[in-house]
């Protein structure tokens, strides 16, 4: 395996677009292609991550589409669907032919223009993704797997709803220093929680997860430039390379899983994510996870090793994951408070990161980041990857 | 409309799955027989979803896992008022989903 370093990240600002689906792919790919800076190097291959723009978009074959967008004839051209692990698995296409030595630079495109239909539309595309005969027919939604996950690991666990709260709150704190994140407001413990006027504030989704424990439905594309170490030798600047990628998969139905509060995928992605780094979750300086809801931040943080079983919401209390804490996670904002459009959020995750290990992110900078982690959870955990990063002196 | 949930016990070794698959996930056999899923259990966890897909009319679906007493887990309706952890429900067949004039039946939990 060839070593493949991370050149230059962009992304579309994330929320409800106006721009169609094509525009907001190359909007985030112009901006990745310029903060890497490629001057006369071409790019050999590019990889689009999308789940339902065939259904919501009526379009396909975006790889193809986007090399024509940029002109950048005559590239490889390759879509990902893989759920909500498109962007992720889009990143491991692009790593891997540049690791397996057959292209230099590859552009990496995550995209997702979901909010051109309705709720309920868009919350049945979603859950498309749920096993079409034990799951789908019975209205399950990724909510309500979420829901069910919750209650499950409330009860055995002593996760509170202030838990969940907690992550709410943390997570837009940070989404209001992210330029780019959907929601940009601060909420508050008694505004989504404590007072009377809470439950109006924050309904119900699907029990006991509330309005605050759910990502909003966004638009948007994010964009990573992958280059060699050739490349990356001639391009200069800060490099960031590729430790180590992890993916696992698990049944299709949540019920059938052993223990179904066990994210055994997470588990399995992660650790073969940092044997390949040949490092450990301790060495992490700056975490993105994939809390598309509140629970799964805290669930996430403990199966990718951060944290003991059934302790991560008590890492969550004591501050730990806060911008100013020991493991900052989400930074970005997460899905929480960044935003959510389903195949770009692998690769958003990424963005963050590099940004964050080359120093580019302002007010929301991680202090002297030189290990970074990405979970992007697919399905309701039937298919995770994981990645980690690590800047190079 | 089929009045049974099916699941599929391996000719081989025996082990019952749902739902079904090409491949036994115990010993790798590919042959089965079809076997009806249902019976008393327990709710191993349940939610009340308010982010409905398209075809509800209703403003809410009580949906539930449960744990069969012969070890099969599954994922329905669950037709309770007072739903609890654990607590303990028979299976039924009913309409569980009606996309257009075409109703989907499915499992349901009624309490005990």
């Amino acid at each position: 395996m060839k070593p493949v370093y991370i050149a230059g990240a962009g992304m579309t600002r994330f929320g409800r677009s106006e721009w169609p689906l094509m525009q907001l792919a190359s909007g985030a790919s112009t901006a990745a292609l310029k903060h890497a800076n490629l001057g006369e190097i071409p790019v050999d291959g590019v990889v689009v991550a999308n789940m339902g723009a065939a259904r919501v978009n009526k379009q396909t074959a975006l790889g193809s589409a986007l090399v024509d967008q940029l002109a950048l004839y005559p590239a490889t051209a390759e879509s990902v669907e893989n759920g909500p692990a498109s962007g992720a698995s889009a990143f491991k296409v692009g790593v891997q032919a540049i690791a397996a030595g057959m292209a230099d630079v590859v552009l990496v495109t995550g995209v997702e223009r979901m909010r051109v239909v309705n709720g309920l539309e868009g919350t049945d595309f979603v859950a498309s993704l749920s096993h079409p005969e034990a799951e789908y027919i019975y209205g399950v939604t990724l909510p309500s797997l979420a829901g069910m996950f919750t209650r499950l690991v409330m009860d055995r666990f002593g996760v509170e709803r202030k838990h969940l709260a907690m992550v709410a709150i943390k997570n837009h704190e940070h989404g209001a220093m992210n330029p780019y994140a959907h929601i940009q407001q601060t909420v508050t413990m008694d505004g989504i929680l404590t007072l009377p006027e809470a439950a109006v504030n924050n309904p119900p989704i699907a029990e006991p997860l509330h309005l605050f424990d759910c990502c909003p439905v966004s638009d948007g594309a994010a964009s990573l430039v992958l280059v060699s170490e050739a490349v990356a030798g001639k391009l200069g600047g800060p490099k960031v390379r590729v430790a180590g990628i992890g993916q696992a998969t698990d049944t299709h139905t949540v019920h059938e899983r052993e223990d179904p509060t066990d994210l055994k995928s997470v588990r399995l992605a992660a650790g073969m994510a940092f044997d390949r780094a040949g490092l450990a979750p301790s060495d992490v300086d700056v975490a993105e996870l994939h809390d598309a809801f509140t629970i799964l931040e805290i669930a996430e943080s403990e199966a990718s090793g951060f944290f003991p079983r059934g302790e991560g919401h008590l890492a969550l209390e004591r501050g730990e994951t806060k911008l100013s804490g020991t493991l900052p996670i989400n930074p970005s904002g997460g899905l929480k408070a960044k935003g959510h459009p389903v195949g770009a959020t692998g690769v958003a995750q990424l963005v963050e990161l590099v940004w964050q290990l080359r120093g580019e992110c302002d007010a929301r900078q991680v202090k002297d980041a030189v290990v970074a982690y990405a979970c992007n959870f697919g399905g309701f955990g039937n298919n995770v990857v994981a990645s980690v990063l690590q800047r190079e002196a | 409309m089929s009045d049974q949930v099916l699941g599929m016990k391996c000719t081989s070794c025996g082990t019952v799955s749902y739902p079904k698959h090409a491949v036994c996930p115990n010993c790798r056999q590919e042959t089965f027989e079809a076997v009806a899923i249902g019976g008393e259990g327990k709710v191993l966890t349940y939610t009340d979803v308010y982010a409905l897909a398209i075809d509800y009319e209703t403003r809410y679906l009580r949906l539930a896992m449960a744990e069969l007493d012969d070890g099969i887990r599954v994922t329905g309706h669950l037709l309770a008022d007072d739903p609890k952890l654990g607590m303990r429900i028979r299976t039924e067949i009913g309409t569980v989903r009606e996309p257009g004039d075409k109703p989907i039946q499915g499992l349901q939990f009624h309490p005990i």
